[in-house]
């Protein structure tokens, strides 16, 4: 494990929103083509960590680096250009877009000709945009979306708006891609599908693959490390099988019948 | 090269029909000269703020102050410098538009500048705060003329300007589109549909909604300043607050995001009060007069017709055809309501003494319309759709293919 560079890491990363402690020195790291899970009760921060990850937040103390670099505060554009990217709890897609579209913009960030090009409508424009087309067309035959690219996203069934929010992080080609909740409100065989999926971007794509989810038989199923929150604290980290005899982990989470 | 060939044509296509609008209406129909050039800059200022408003996503209503810098700048300039210029009068005209773009471009990026932190109605306030301030603040200097106005060198002769003006609504509307048909527009599009999403997926959003707002308000002042020196005389009354909102509604009722719609709905809303203020008898040339029943019951009959496709429109679904029965019965419904309630109306005296003229009741027609329009179409005439020409051989019935071989 030690040998393969470290990705992600966090140290002693803390927010405060006022008078509360949402994520609470949290300390952690990813290596490359890590399945790592974070997991824990409702409010324990981690989509906070999420947000803290990407930009959205600046953390009150602590660092957070990405292959070495200090990313904490940088602007989330910024670190999406650095390579992480992220899919949002509450689905966030570009509702009146087409699907196509939705992962274009993705793609967009790794254009190359200028944008007065566009303007003037000339052939390097015209031609990167096809470039993109098909970038994009390539990722949503992955993600099994391809059949409906000129739908408007909004008009997408749930599971398969989750599955478009993971295409278009997937465009802006990054080396880290954080899912949050990514199956949230699918169904068995859906989650079955989304499991095997997940394990393809990190085999195939080598993409390290950080993720949050409160279904227990997706991320033990799924994640090879897995960090336990509470309250903003760390109360767990290790393999799937130790974090499911973990005593503390049982009191505040799981409960006695897992 | 078929590339270049299309383009070539389309941009051929484009000044001979400027020059052919100049041509046909200065020889032909000298008196509505001055409506084909209003329509040219308020087509511009329509598709100009569709592009931060609709297409970006920024509520900003306050144009007017953009179409104001462009016309007060190159007026202020050509008063300086058009005695001492050796360009002639329509050179000078495309200097002076450059420069009124420029000076408008620079406020554009100043007011962009809140967008960065103000949304929704918040920036549409300081949008239409700035226009009103710097309305103030130009009625109060003195060298611009104060609130008495400025007269424009050329005085009195202007330039000819419809192929001028139209070019520039081309361009306008060209630039648009081709950010919209490339990938690089998408990037607007987003930061419109979801800011938090857009910066995630690396969007720079700050320099995408300043972007948007420069090109908007640069082509605002371009209009501006071809408006001052085609008139001659500005003043700060020119460019009030109904103004941006005239130019508001055009991108609202065209249909916010539809490049199109600003165009149709920039030359409706232009020319139906001018169209209006016109009536007349065609034979005796006589202000035309409705009298007082008819009025009162085609606006009953109206309210009727309106609730009742209102109606069709929420509650059936399914077959087009017996929808569209249904919509011809309600139309049908209102003519009928129309004709009893004027002839019953007939019978009150005090109702029956009264007339109106049409012409004076243009405004009232004109709110009408656009409320009607707002009830059963609040997407806009087009909603989010452009014109194209598959979509016109789609309307013909051939496929593009057909119609290319
Ligand atoms: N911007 C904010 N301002 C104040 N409090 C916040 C903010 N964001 C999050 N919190 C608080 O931080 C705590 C952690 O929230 P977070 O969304 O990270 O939980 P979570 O672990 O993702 O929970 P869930 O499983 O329900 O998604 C919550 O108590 C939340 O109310
Ligand atoms: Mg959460």
């Amino acid at each position: 494990m030690s040998e393969k560079p470290v990705v992600l890491s966090l140290d002693k990363a803390t927010i405060q929103f006022g008078g509360l402690i949402a994520v609470n020195s949290v300390t952690f790291d990813l290596y490359k083509g890590d399945l790592f899970g974070l997991i824990g009760p409702n409010g324990a921060g981690k989509t906070t960590c999420f947000n803290l990850i990407t930009g959205v937040y600046k953390p009150t103390s602590g660092s957070i680096k990405f292959n070495g670099k200090e990313v904490g505060g940088l602007a989330p554009a910024k670190i999406a250009e650095m390579g992480i990217c992220r899919t949002f709890q509450n689905i966030r897609l570009f509702p009146a877009l087409s699907v196509l579209e939705n992962v274009v913009v993705g793609a967009y960030l790794r254009h190359k000709t200028s944008v007065y090009g566009a303007y003037t409508y000339l052939p390097p424009a015209i031609n990167e945009t096809e470039s993109l087309k098909k970038d994009a067309m390539d990722l949503l035959e992955v993600m099994d979306l391809a059949d409906m690219a000129g739908s408007r996203s909004a008009d997408l069934p749930y599971g398969k708006q989750r599955r478009l929010e993971i295409a278009r992080a997937m465009a802006t080609k990054p080396d880290l891609i954080l899912l949050d909740e990514p199956a949230a409100g699918m169904n068995p065989q859906e989650k079955e599908d989304l499991q095997a999926t997940v394990r393809r971007i990190r085999d195939e794509f080598g993409k390290t693959v950080l993720l949050i989810e409160h279904d227990m038989r997706f991320v033990m199923g799924l994640c090879e490390r897995i960090v336990v929150l509470d309250h903003g604290e760390e109360i767990a980290q290790g393999s799937p099988e130790a974090i499911r005899s973990d005593p503390k982990v049982i009191e505040a989470y799981l409960g006695e019948a897992v | 090269m078929k590339f270049w060939g299309v383009r070539g044509v389309s941009i051929l296509a484009g000044l001979g029909f400027a020059f052919g609008l100049e041509t046909m209406v200065s020889a032909g129909l000298p008196n509505i000269y001055r409506l084909v050039v209003l329509a040219g800059l308020f087509i511009t200022l329509a598709v100009s703020l569709n592009l931060i408003n609709g297409i970006t996503g920024q509520f900003s209503i306050g144009h007017a102050a953009f179409y104001m810098v462009g016309a007060y700048s190159a007026g202020f300039v050509s008063n300086q410098f058009y005695a001492q210029q050796s360009l002639g009068p329509q050179l000078w005209l495309v200097v002076m538009m450059v420069f009124g773009a420029f000076m408008a471009g620079i406020s554009g990026f100043v007011v962009g500048l809140p967008s960065l932190r103000l949304r929704g109605d918040y920036l549409a306030i300081v949008t239409l705060g700035f226009g009103e301030i710097l309305r103030i603040v130009v009625q109060n200097i003195a060298p611009l003329g104060g609130a008495y106005g400025m007269n424009v060198k050329p005085f009195g002769s202007p330039p000819k300007a419809i192929w001028i003006v139209w070019t520039l609504a081309m361009v306008c509307i060209a630039v648009c589109r081709n950010l919209l048909r490339t990938a690089h527009g998408l990037p607007f599009l987003a930061v419109r549909e979801d800011e938090v999403a857009s910066s995630a997926m690396g969007v720079n959003v700050p320099k995408t909604k300043v972007t948007s707002f420069v090109i908007g308000s640069a082509f605002a002042g371009a209009a501006g300043a071809l408006f001052a020196l085609y008139d001659t005389f500005i003043s700060p009354d020119t460019f009030k607050m109904d103004v941006s909102f005239i130019i508001l509604t055009m991108v609202v009722l065209g249909g916010t995001g539809s490049i199109t719609g600003s165009v149709l709905a920039a030359v409706a809303l232009f020319a139906i009060p001018e169209w209006l203020r016109t009536l007349q008898d065609p034979v005796t040339k006589v202000a035309i007069q409705i009298p007082g029943p008819s009025l009162v019951a085609t606006m009953l009959a109206v309210i009727v017709a309106v609730a009742l496709v209102k109606l069709i429109q929420d509650r059936f679904y399914g077959d087009k055809g017996k929808k569209l029965g249904l919509y011809v019965g309600a139309v049908g419904a209102g003519v009928a309501v129309q004709f009893l309630l004027a002839a019953l109306l007939k019978g009150v005296p005090q109702l029956a003494k009264l007339s109106f003229e049409a012409a004076a009741l243009r405004m009232v027609i004109f709110s009408a319309t656009l409320i009607i329009l707002m009830l059963l179409r609040p997407q806009g005439i087009l909603a989010h759709h452009e014109f194209s020409w598959a979509w016109v051989s789609k309307l013909f019935g051939r496929r593009p293919s057909e119609a290319n071989a």
